[in-house]
């Protein structure tokens, strides 16, 4: 044991870095991507097949050195398809970024995605996650098996196609019909 | 020698009327006490934990043993599909059978026992051996992962533990110079042989610990881990009879080690105050084992199966060799009873001093920093 | 019906004696998984070669459910993810709608939130503590050691929200309701209790030889490997790496506050133990700083809140240290009263996730011990 240290790195802020897009404006812009904000972070938006480069210069950059993932949230936009929000963090500067994948919908039901395990172990268990609720397939993941759900249940409930009581019915009944019968 | 009451011939009727009148009493005795014990040890537990534990049940919880005895004979009896029948139904028996065995050999006053045997030491030995052939029945018998793990470690631990159990009760009965449990008694009138052999009698209270499948040695049974171990799939009525083994057996051994290092029925005043008083001492020694027994399981946690084995093939078991072979020197040589003492004395220094030395040099490394903490905390008020 | 795997008895007659693993399943019911959690253990006599562990039996459907219900009737269901620290949890959400909304919380509140939160990972941890005493072997007294104080925080909880373990004592833009009159002295009653109930735990573990000697050297984590694995809270701490987010992304008022971040030397079960240990008193600490310079009057809640908050667009990633490590909301909305959608990034699952490769090479005994050291809250697992 040693005795309590302060915390020796930069101390970070829930709010955008102005400085952090900077330094990402060479990396993104090569790639095809845009930079953005949200209310706490930084945003790069990219094509999914840039998704693994962007990726790999955010780790490997030293002015980035983005190490951990801290985060992988999918959303259903509706109209404009899925989206995967990746958030990273970097220890070393305190920076924290948010990656937005956009999956149009043409590509809906099977989207797919490069899977970042193995830059990043971490994202095992959230891209299982991902897959399930989206129905996203991460390609190149080892174990892509359903996670929270049961599982031979195909269903992925996120989507806002997915009504919750279809849902609730179906964990029973599996062939029955969808819906209350009365 | 024992003087029958009821006949003089050693297998005539009136012989095997009075040992039969003998055990019926054992047996009842036993019942009652290891009923009595799992109430005492919910009892102590819970004052050791904060609780109250049984209170409702009868007068300050008193009956609380007797109404679940009639819950567990009113319970479904379960045999698991995967179980092997036999070896299964019979495993509670085959665990019990040896711990009553035991119970036949006991002086619980001056000659006053089931049958007082020469070789009454060797006996014991003997038969607590063979406990673990119901344990292994239990474990393997069971179809059941849990209980196949528990049995084996069962098996591994009472094989290793008996050892060291066995050298230990071996240099006090050195020094007795007999193997009769009544007449180790009736040695000890001036003083208990835990004054002669100190170290011996620490090894022993560990390795009955071991062999009781008791805190910190309850890895057979381990509840976090194997839930219950060699008995996770007994149910009702096969399930009190591990629980009535457990028991007796605690009692037993308590009564054992009471007769062997505390002067059993014999010390202090045995011997000219009668034998309600033995019989008291008798209880009261194997009280204090019991008490001493429950106050360990509230306290410390479980060993790792292999830190089981080095500190019994490594420590316990050197020392009780060592513990041998000085009482040997010293015996042949007719050295004063003094150095026994001391040379078994210095051993249990030597362990103890080991055991407190390394906790108190890991308590300080361990401490300084919650030290550091409450320090810290202290200036800010 | 044979216990045995095929492989063995076909082989069992053959002249080379072969032996094969055997699985042992652990959960869902156990008395060791703290939960409904699930593992199935390869070993090899008692050395586990592979863990697989199955998560998702209290899935409730969290996020689902936060996406049809009100902006403030969607905090309930947040209680419940780390049922252990409610509070910590309701904060995290609200400071994630508050963040999307723009809405200031007032001074007072704020102070509430920290204690209330603090109190709330203090309880939390008193849990892990009784509850890995019980893993280790030790027969319920340190649990009900913990539970004693435990008892007490709820009891002030109780006269303080109404409610024991799912208050729903926060709201978007401060708390429900002031503090009682005798709050304070109540409060440091229950600081000192506290403290006379670590330093009973402590002496009871710490000061335990058998305890030590099954915690130490045991599987050990790098800063780096923990990283890489996504782990966070006491467990990085405990490799040495005093990273914390109210020090590295301060929320709330913590940047005002004094204290100091625990870390441990090597990541083993010991150290992780022992950061909590450590943290409990850090958080008695800034508790007592609370109480000192809290405003002794004023708001509790924002007076500007709409009567149905509606939100017309942004997306945020709100990160808080809840009691298991880093306790992250994205929320995103779009327009109407409901969050569009809401992700929980729950420490317990991040860090439970990094199980297979802590146990593997361990004995089953351990196996146990190692799973109660990353203290999980299923509910948080499986949201």
């Amino acid at each position: 044991m040693s005795k309590a240290s302060a915390f020796p790195y930069p101390v970070g802020t829930q709010a955008p870095n102005a400085k952090l897009a900077e330094l990402l404006a060479a990396l993104v812009n090569g790639l095809g991507g845009r930079i953005g904000r949200t209310t706490t972070d930084v945003d790069v938006t990219v094509p999914v097949d840039k998704l693994e480069t962007l990726v790999r210069g955010l780790r490997e950059r030293s002015a980035l050195s983005f190490d951990m993932l801290r985060n992988v949230a999918g959303a259903d936009l509706g109209d404009e398809g899925l989206a995967l929000k990746y958030h990273f963090y970097s220890f070393k500067h305190g920076h924290c970024l948010q990656v937005t994948v956009a999956l149009p919908p043409h590509q809906h039901p099977h989207a797919e995605v490069p899977t970042l395990t193995g830059l990043f172990p971490a994202a095992d268990w959230h891209e299982r996650e991902a897959a399930e609720m989206f129905g996203i397939t991460f390609t190149g993941h080892p174990n892509l098996k359903n996670l929270l759900l049961e599982e031979d249940l195909h269903i992925h409930p996120l989507l806002k196609a997915h009504p919750l009581q279809v849902a609730e019915l179906k964990q029973g009944i599996e062939d029955g019909p969808a819906g209350f019968t009365f | 020698m024992i003087e029958f009451p009821l006949g003089s011939e050693m297998f005539g009727i009136w012989n095997w009327a009075d040992a039969a009148i003998r055990i019926v009493i054992v047996v009842l005795v036993m019942t009652i006490v290891a009923m009595y014990l799992i109430y005492g040890e919910r009892k102590i537990v819970a004052r050791f934990q904060q609780r109250l534990g049984p209170t409702r049940t009868g007068p300050a919880g008193l009956l609380q043993s007797f109404a679940d005895a009639v819950k567990l004979i009113s319970k479904e009896d379960i045999r698991p599909d995967g179980a092997d029948r036999w070896v299964f139904e019979f495993a509670p028996y085959a665990t019990f059978i040896p711990v009553f065995m035991t119970l036949c050999v006991l002086p619980f006053a001056a000659d006053w026992g089931v049958r007082n045997l020469p070789l009454g030491m060797f006996f014991v030995f003997a038969v607590l051996g063979l406990n673990i052939v119901g344990v292994m029945m239990a474990g393997l018998g069971s179809g059941n992962k849990f209980a196949l793990i528990g049995g084996v470690r069962a098996a591994a631990q009472m094989i290793s533990y008996e050892i060291p159990l066995v050298l230990s009760l071996l240099s006090v009965s050195m020094i007795a110079g007999t193997l009769d449990l009544n007449e180790f008694a009736a040695k000890q009138g001036d003083y208990p042989f835990v004054i002669l052999q100190p170290l011996a009698f620490i090894i022993f209270v560990t390795a009955m610990l071991s062999e009781l499948h008791r805190a910190p040695f309850d890895i057979p049974v381990a509840e976090s881990e194997i839930v219950g171990g060699y008995f996770v799939e007994y149910s009702g009525i096969r399930w009190s009879m591990f629980m009535l083994t457990e028991y007796a057996a605690l009692w037993s051994f308590s009564v054992f080690g009471g007769i062997v290092f505390l002067g059993g029925w014999n010390f202090p005043m045995g011997n000219e105050w009668g034998w309600g008083w033995q019989l008291a001492l008798t209880f009261i020694k194997s009280a204090l084992f019991i008490f001493f027994i429950f106050w360990v399981r509230s306290t410390v946690p479980r060993l790792r199966i292999d830190q089981l084995m080095t500190f019994c093939w490594k420590i316990l078991l050197p020392l009780s060799l060592v513990q041998v072979v000085a009482n040997g020197f010293i015996l042949v040589y007719d050295g004063p009873y003094w150095l026994l003492s001391l040379t078994s004395g210095v051993g249990a220094i030597l362990l103890i001093a080991i055991i407190i030395n390394r906790a108190f040099r890991r308590r300080t490394a361990t401490t300084s920093l919650v030290g550091a903490y409450r320090g810290a905390q202290v200036s800010a008020q | 019906m044979s216990i045995w795997p095929t492989e063995r008895t076909l082989t069992a007659d053959e002249a080379t004696f072969d032996t094969v693993d055997m699985t042992i399943n652990i959960g869902p019911q156990h008395p060791a998984t703290h939960g409904v959690f699930r593992m199935v253990l390869t070993v090899d006599g008692e050395l586990v070669v592979d863990c697989e562990p199955y998560i998702g039996y209290l899935h409730r459907g969290l996020e689902k459910l936060t996406e049809t219900a009100d902006y403030r009737q969607a905090m309930g269901w947040w209680d419940r993810t780390d049922y252990l620290a409610g509070m910590c949890c309701e904060w995290a959400y609200c400071l994630a709608v508050e963040k999307l909304s723009g809405i200031q919380v007032p001074e007072r509140a704020e102070y509430i939130r920290v204690i209330m939160a603090e109190l709330s990972r203090i309880n939390s941890h008193f849990m892990f503590l009784g509850a890995f005493g019980a893993d280790v072997g030790s027969f319920g007294t340190s649990f009900v050691y913990g539970w004693r104080e435990r008892e007490r925080i709820y009891d002030l909880f109780e006269e303080v929200a109404g409610d024991r373990m799912f208050p729903t004592y926060f709201k978007i833009g401060g708390v429900t309701m002031d503090l009682p009159e005798n709050f304070e002295s109540r409060c440091r009653w229950l600081l000192d209790s506290i403290r006379q109930g670590l330093e009973d735990l402590d002496g009871l573990l710490t000061g335990n030889e058998i305890f030590v000697e099954r915690c130490r050297n045991l599987s050990p984590l790098t800063k780096d490997r923990a990283i890489a694995l996504g782990i966070t809270g006491p467990i990085l701490r405990a490799t040495g790496l005093p990273w914390d987010v109210r020090r590295a992304e301060p929320y709330g008022i913590y940047s005002r506050l004094d204290f100091e971040i625990p870390v441990g030397r090597q990541g083993d079960v010991f150290d992780r133990y022992f950061v909590r240990l450590a943290e409990m008193y850090q958080s008695v600490r800034i508790i007592e700083q609370c109480l000192k310079e809290m405003p002794k009057g004023g708001l509790v809640c924002a007076t500007d809140l709409p009567k149905t908050l509606r939100i017309e667009s942004g997306e945020c990633y709100i990160r808080t240290e809840g009691t298991k490590g880093e306790y992250g909301v994205y929320a995103m909305a779009k327009g109407g009263n409901k969050p569009y959608r809401m992700k929980l990034r729950s420490p317990s699952f991040c860090n439970l996730s990094a199980l297979r490769e802590m146990v593997v090479g361990n004995y089953v005994a351990d196996a146990i011990i190692i799973l109660g050291s990353l203290d999980i809250v299923l509910g948080e697992v499986d949201k």
